[in-house]
């Protein structure tokens, strides 16, 4: 694919992402402003990001691959400890090496 | 600042295997400016891509940007609506948390100062532009790396972002509901359905947990 095209679809999903997180950004500021909201309503919103990052990958932990499973095990555990770069390093070379001896 | 720069090369890298151009790339990431809804939505990402519910994903993942303008709202009250609103599209979770200690700080006046908070915030946000268009100009010379295992690099990134916002495992119990939900759906129903199913599902659970908190 050349790399200098855009794809009319691309484009319209990145607009319109940029749309709704320029909504969210001003709105706490707009709607907000001199209220307070209902501490469940917090709890709600506070665990929304959570929900949706773990949604979102949900499906590497149900993966058929024995390799791919203990390789994200022990990226769990990495990344419950260590910084980014050593986690995704420690991660790749788990995953390629078990993928490896463990077809 | 270069605590972003790992995070921005993966994205801009891992894009371009996913069908998004070494041009489309910094378009996002300029436009939109919000992480953790690029990581998700470059994951999704399909050729042609599902447009309703990529944006759904970033609309969910950055409502947190709701609270955090909230709470931003009475150190603004000396700025023109505009200066606001330009203020507003460079609040990610760094320049948020930075700008307001640096208002709290300010004892004789709490309010914003709006050079420290600029000269933060456009930090933050050339880096995370340059690097992701510099991670996309790189990721097609990698060829197919999925095959050596740099599959698990996404969800290595997505475990790291789920940490830093660790809340205790009592707080955290949404997730695990969110993560089973989302699972089962993807090995039942066929299609993206598991991120709607798993998001909703962890949301009512926050909701549901937070009676008798």
């Amino acid at each position: 694919m050349d790399a200098h095209t855009l794809n009319v679809l691309n484009v319209l999903t990145i607009v319109l992402m940029a749309l709704v997180t320029y909504l969210t950004r001003v709105l706490g500021f707009v709607s907000l402003r001199g209220r307070t909201l209902s501490p469940r309503m917090m709890t709600v919103l506070q665990a929304a990001p959570g929900c949706v990052l773990i949604s979102v990958i949900a499906p590497d932990f149900v993966s058929n691959r024995p390799a791919d499973l203990l390789a994200l095990a022990v990226t769990l555990l990495a990344a419950s400890r260590l910084p980014l770069l050593p986690t995704v390093i420690l991660g790749v070379l788990t995953s390629g090496v078990l993928r490896h001896v463990m077809p | 600042m270069a605590g972003f720069i790992p995070f921005a090369l993966v994205l801009g890298a891992q894009a371009t295997q996913k069908g998004l151009s070494a041009v489309e790339v910094p378009l996002m990431t300029g436009l939109n400016f919000g992480g953790g809804s690029e990581f998700s939505a470059v994951d999704l990402w399909t050729s042609p891509p599902h447009v309703l519910l990529i944006v759904a994903v970033t609309f969910l993942i950055n409502s947190r940007h709701l609270l955090m303008g909230a709470a931003l709202t009475p150190y603004l009250q000396h700025l023109t609506k505009r200066k606001v609103f330009a203020a507003l599209f460079l609040m990610c979770d760094e320049s948020w948390a930075l700008g307001l200690a640096d208002a709290r700080k300010r004892k004789q006046a709490p309010q914003l100062s709006l050079p420290y908070y600029f000269s933060v915030a456009f930090g933050l946000y050339l880096t995370w532009v340059v690097f992701t268009a510099l991670g996309a100009m790189l990721g097609p010379k990698l060829g197919d790396i999925e095959a050596y295992g740099f599959g698990i690099a996404f969800p290595a990134v997505f475990l790291v972002l789920l940490r830093g916002m660790w809340p205790g495992w009592r707080a955290a119990r949404p997730w695990l509901v969110s993560l089973l939900v989302a699972a089962l759906t993807f090995l039942l129903v066929p299609g993206a359905w598991y991120v709607a199913a798993g998001a909703l599902s962890g949301l009512v659970a926050a909701y549901i947990l937070s009676e008798n908190a």
